[in-house]
């Protein structure tokens, strides 16, 4: 009998197993109220505060557009949030409202995603809220919103080894190359700045400097790709320096996001490159914690150009409306809510009592407000009650507002991607020779042959007919 | 004939409660393994979220075929496979031997438990232990190398390197927990082979090659020839984990090309495509190693 009912249990835990994870029982909704289903990356309905936040932004639809709107979240399980909602959209569960971090293309491609062009156009709200950038990718791709800062890298440096190297704020590269050789030579075995496996932070502060522009930028008349220019080869001679006098970090190349911060943490690198806003006030106070000292954000370098390069090909990642929404119309007044300043209000400060406290009349945060961040959109011209950001994140924000730069770019065909995937792992391993000093520079110009020679004619030839 | 089947309803029922424990497993593969199948021909079709899917023949094949890193991406996938295969296989039968070699019971099971450990770690984990134990000239590896006035290595970004560290880190990972087999194996052999054996006056080495390894080979054989099942798996989780824009495309493999270009992209067609063109290439590798191995030694899976 003991084995049976051992042999039962086993049987019952694997069935229990296979089927675990059925879907929730939709709660039942009154008539004239319309539901709403939305996905999001992290947004799922097993955590109260994001119910809890559902439940204030449907009082505050109901003020802001006199309609009863019930809002449900759909549960997205724990992985690859990209991957696993192209899963459930194949199993056929399509929320009305759906938030896209990649895989959008395949499924706008087959028309499910509505174009949010008409919308946007005539919304007073959205044209006050959306920066230029927004509306050319809108204009490149209609069918992902998003309400956010471009995502700007600002260099930071640590405030006492920047003072002790002058204090300066540096303007030119030259002017940059002299800040960092001071605080190498201070502290030698420190490196100055690192980045995480490739260039791409540091790129915001120096690309426009040496005339990489644009992704794409006008070279003999006609669209070269910017990372086969001449500008790309004498951005990484410079490079090839930091690297050999150890102000570039020796192994940017293994170092990720976490161990970035680790190392300006520890005193193993004097500044990093962060994405302007809340995550500069993020390093700052940490770097205050085990350090005791600030950062001083640093402007883009003065050269041919000068500006944070911000790509107009599309959104990355963004809200869509799903076209087989019964209720598009609302959908998108609902974005369009989000993004005033009651939305603002609700999303990014948080729940009262919990995030905050309004204490006569004005709004405090508590200590959990740094486990809060906005689900819907992050409006960069909202003029918050109280202020969100510290010095070095609203400096962040400051340095985006003032030297942002448009960057006329397209999406590459998915016919082209297999090509565009390999023309970048070259660049990726020639940039890194180079700069590591295992290639010469003279090295570039066999990586631009080759470049051409791996299909990058045709996608060139493309870029020229797009952009002409 | 009614008799025969007398005969197995007996044993059937006799051996009741092994079928009912077994049953979970079957359900088990059939749903996770065999119902899936019928999805390979999506590897033939453009996927529709609404409607039925397009058939779209060979497509998805020749956009895989087609690339211009296509063989260089299926030449690392072969050549991590083949070092893994060549230099790691016989590790754990090595361990094995020598497990079986130590006489304290309590020393044996204290050693296997600690090299078991590794096998339940991420290679996010693993990764981040090795690219810091690597890391140059500052790792622990490369302080050891400088005591010895050796020159540091950058064995992380080095193309010559990489693909010896993957091999390295997945010995260190599972050469303890794919030693079990062996053990097992070896723990089956009766005490009095070796009992005739020490009569005859043979070493322990005689008695660890003639007797230990003769009676082993059938389990090395099938172990080798299911290992090839997976050839084409040249490891996703520690490619993706360990390489870096120094040796992408000396560690580039079917998996990684596969999962930036199609699946990040919602192109499940051209994974699908992927994954059938090395579920081929493995079943073609089972059955020609499963021949060759009769045809050399009369063992064989089947």
């Amino acid at each position: 009998m003991k084995r049976l009912l051992l042999a039962g249990l086993v049987l019952m835990l694997a069935v229990v197993g296979v089927f675990a994870g059925a879907s929730e029982e939709a709660q039942p909704v009154d008539e004239g109220v319309t539901t709403i289903r939305i996905v999001g990356k992290d947004f799922n309905p097993s955590e109260e505060w994001n119910v809890q936040l559902l439940r204030q932004i449907e009082a505050g639809f109901l003020e802001y557009s006199g309609k009863q709107i019930a809002l449900e979240l759909t549960q997205v399980a724990e992985g690859a949030y990209s991957q696993l909602l192209n899963l459930m959209l194949l199993g056929g569960d399509i929320p009305d409202l759906i938030y896209f971090q990649g895989g959008d293309e395949v499924i706008a491609n087959q028309g499910l995603l509505v174009d949010l062009g008409p919308y946007v156009a005539s919304s007073d709200v959205m044209q006050d809220v959306l920066m230029d950038f927004n509306k050319e990718r809108l204009a490149n791709y209609p069918y992902l919103l998003w309400l956010a800062p471009p995502r700007a890298r600002t260099a930071v440096i640590r405030e006492d080894w920047f003072e002790e190297a002058g204090g300066e704020i540096p303007e030119t590269i030259d002017d940059y190359y002299a800040l960092f050789s001071a605080i190498k030579a201070n502290h030698p075995d420190a490196a100055v700045v690192t980045d995480t496996g490739n260039t791409a932070r540091m790129d915001f502060t120096f690309n426009q400097a040496f005339g990489v522009t644009a992704t794409w930028v006008m070279q003999d008349r006609a669209y070269v790709y910017s990372k086969v220019s001449d500008a790309e080869r004498d951005k990484l001679a410079f490079y090839q320096t930091l690297y050999a006098e150890g102000i570039f970090d020796n192994e940017y190349i293994t170092t990720k996001w976490d161990t970035m911060e680790d190392k300006l943490y520890t005193g193993a690198v004097a500044g990093v490159f962060g994405t302007a806003g809340i995550v500069l006030d993020i390093y700052e106070n940490k770097l205050m914690d085990n350090q005791g000292v600030g950062l001083v954000p640093l402007p883009p370098a003065q050269g041919v150009g000068r500006g944070y390069p911000v790509s107009s090909a599309k959104e990355t990642r963004g809200w869509a409306i799903s076209a087989t929404s019964e209720n598009p119309d609302i959908v998108f007044e609902l974005l369009e809510f989000m993004a005033t300043d009651e939305g603002q209000y609700i999303d990014r400060y948080g729940l009262e009592g919990i995030h905050y406290n309004v204490v006569n009349g004005e709004v405090v945060f508590t200590d959990e407000k740094a486990n809060w961040w906005p689900r819907f959109h992050e409006v960069m011209s909202w003029d918050a009650p109280t202020a969100m950001l510290g010095p070095a994140g609203q400096k962040g924000w400051d340095f985006i507002l003032e030297y942002s730069v448009g960057d006329p770019d397209f999406p590459i065909p998915a016919d082209m991607s297999p090509t565009w995937d390999a023309l970048e792992n070259l660049y990726k391993e020639y940039s890194f020779k180079i700069i590591s000093g295992e290639y010469g520079i003279d090295k570039f110009d066999d990586f631009v042959a080759e470049w051409y020679r791996l299909g990058g004619d045709d996608i060139t030839e493309y870029a020229n007919s797009v952009l002409k | 004939m009614s008799d025969a089947r007398n005969v197995l309803r007996k044993r059937i029922y006799r051996d009741r409660f092994f079928y009912f424990m077994l049953a979970p497993v079957i359900v088990f593969f059939i749903i996770w393994h065999y119902l899936p199948m019928w999805g390979v021909r999506i590897a033939f079709q453009d996927i529709r979220y609404i409607g039925a899917n397009e058939w779209v023949g060979l497509k998805h094949f020749k956009m895989l075929f087609s690339s211009p890193v296509f063989a260089r991406v299926f030449l690392n996938t072969i050549t991590i496979s083949a070092m893994k295969i060549g230099f790691f296989f016989p590790l754990p039968i090595i361990l094995a031997f020598l497990f079986n070699e130590i006489r304290s019971a309590g020393f044996r099971k204290g050693v296997q438990s600690v090299i078991y450990v590794p096998h339940f770690l991420s290679w996010v984990v693993i990764a981040g232990v090795f690219i810091s134990l690597l890391a140059a000239p500052d790792g622990a590896v490369n302080k050891i190398l400088l005591f010895f006035r050796i020159e540091p290595v950058a064995f992380m970004t080095s193309t010559k390197w990489i693909r010896w560290v993957f091999v390295a880190s997945e010995a260190w990972r599972s050469i303890g927990w794919d030693s079990i087999l062996f053990i097992a194996a070896i723990n089956s052999i009766s005490p009095a082979l070796y009992d005739a054996a020490t009569v005859d006056g043979a070493s322990r080495f005689q008695q660890a090659i003639h007797i230990t390894l003769a009676s082993i080979i059938p389990t090395i054989i099938t172990v080798f020839i299911l290992n090839m099942g997976f050839f084409m798996n040249a490891g996703f989780d520690q490619v993706f984990n360990m390489m870096n824009d120094a040796v992408i495309n000396t560690v580039d493999i079917i998996d990684t090309y596969v999962y930036r270009v199609g699946l990040t992209k919602g192109n499940f067609s051209l994974g699908t495509a992927a994954g059938l063109f090395k579920g081929v290439i493995g079943l073609f590798l089972i059955i020609s190693t499963d021949r060759a191995s009769r045809r050399i030694s009369g063992e064989g899976v089947w």
